[in-house]
């Protein structure tokens, strides 16, 4: 019985333990990289197309909190070889309202960015 | 013994002084720092260079993707016309807008109000001063002339109570065909800061 105990406390550290698999290549959360943890951001789907030649980025965004959340982003647009094509950009702050949900929407600066990583950053 | 000591002594300085050896590139007070040029500026609600920044990234990237600049057409830009209270370097927003056009590869852009002079300057010297071998010297008659004029314009609106300052700023951004004078782009930013006293 005591060793049960034991093994059970044992498997249920090594859990907590475990790090998380990371994010499929392509998927929405593999073009985010957050700087520590997000406090009450939830970033959503993304919408990615190209229009008039310029990749176009939509991402969904939902503030988790009722408390308005101010949302620090910018945007890296990378190239084929997954380097950027262009200078980085300035960052930029977001209000989000308590339980709000809206969209971050991004135009490449040059037509030759085919990727881009989303910067994201809570106080 | 004594010779022990000594050596320990100066071992024991030795350390000390490399221990404090400035292996650092930098020179000068430890007050002054080199910043992050593209942070978000919130030292005062005035017209600031993130709101430069951002103005200028908003405006090119809706002019370059709007798809109105077919064949890198030649853009005369004009100064923007500024309408609010304070001062601003509105040709450093022109100066922006045109250098990420021009990166963009979207526009060619002919000389403007300010390079104008020093255009004719140019083209008197080498055709008129007799200095120059003919061969290298650049024809008067064949400078290109704008297909579109780029005009813009930032205004204000300033409130203020005992408790907040806010400045609410509007830049628009349109861009005019020369020949026909139809307006072909048009585009805003709106940018809110509040000072909570």
């Amino acid at each position: 019985m005591r060793h049960t105990i034991f093994g059970l406390i044992a498997l249920v550290l090594l859990a907590g333990c475990a790090t998380p698999p990371p994010p499929a290549p392509g998927s929405a959360a593999s073009k985010v990289v957050a700087m520590g943890d997000l406090k009450n951001i939830d970033i959503g789907p993304m919408r990615v197309a190209r229009e008039n030649g310029f990749m176009t980025v939509n991402v969904s965004l939902r503030n988790t909190s009722s408390y308005n959340k101010t949302l620090y982003y910018r945007f890296a647009w990378l190239g084929s070889d997954g380097f950027p094509v262009a200078e980085p950009e300035t960052w930029k702050s977001l209000t989000l309202y308590g339980s709000q949900s809206s969209f971050l929407p991004a135009i490449a600066p040059v037509p030759k960015a085919s990727d881009f990583r989303l910067e994201v950053k809570t106080p | 013994m004594l010779s022990t000591f000594r050596l320990s002594l100066i071992a024991a300085v030795a350390l000390l002084v490399t221990g404090c050896a400035n292996n650092s590139p930098t020179l000068g007070s430890k007050n002054i720092s080199y910043g992050d040029t593209k942070a978000v500026e919130t030292v005062t609600n005035e017209f600031g260079s993130t709101d430069l920044q951002m103005i200028a990234e908003s405006m090119t990237r809706s002019l370059a993707q709007s798809g109105t600049l077919q064949g890198r057409p030649v853009v005369q830009v004009y100064d923007v016309k500024n309408k609010t209270s304070e001062y601003i370097d509105t040709r450093e927003i022109t100066t922006s807008i045109k250098t990420q056009l021009m990166k963009s590869g979207t526009a060619r852009f002919a000389s403007d109000n300010t390079d104008m002079q020093s255009q004719v300057d140019q083209l008197k010297l080498q055709n008129q001063s007799g200095l120059y071998k003919p061969s290298t010297v650049s024809k008067t008659g064949n400078m290109v002339a704008a297909k579109y004029r780029l005009e813009g314009s930032i205004s204000s609106i300033v409130k203020r109570s005992s408790d907040y300052k806010d400045v609410f700023y509007k830049f628009s951004l349109q861009l005019i065909d020369v020949e026909s004078g139809i307006a072909e782009w048009m585009d805003e930013k709106e940018i809110r800061k509040t000072t909570e006293r």
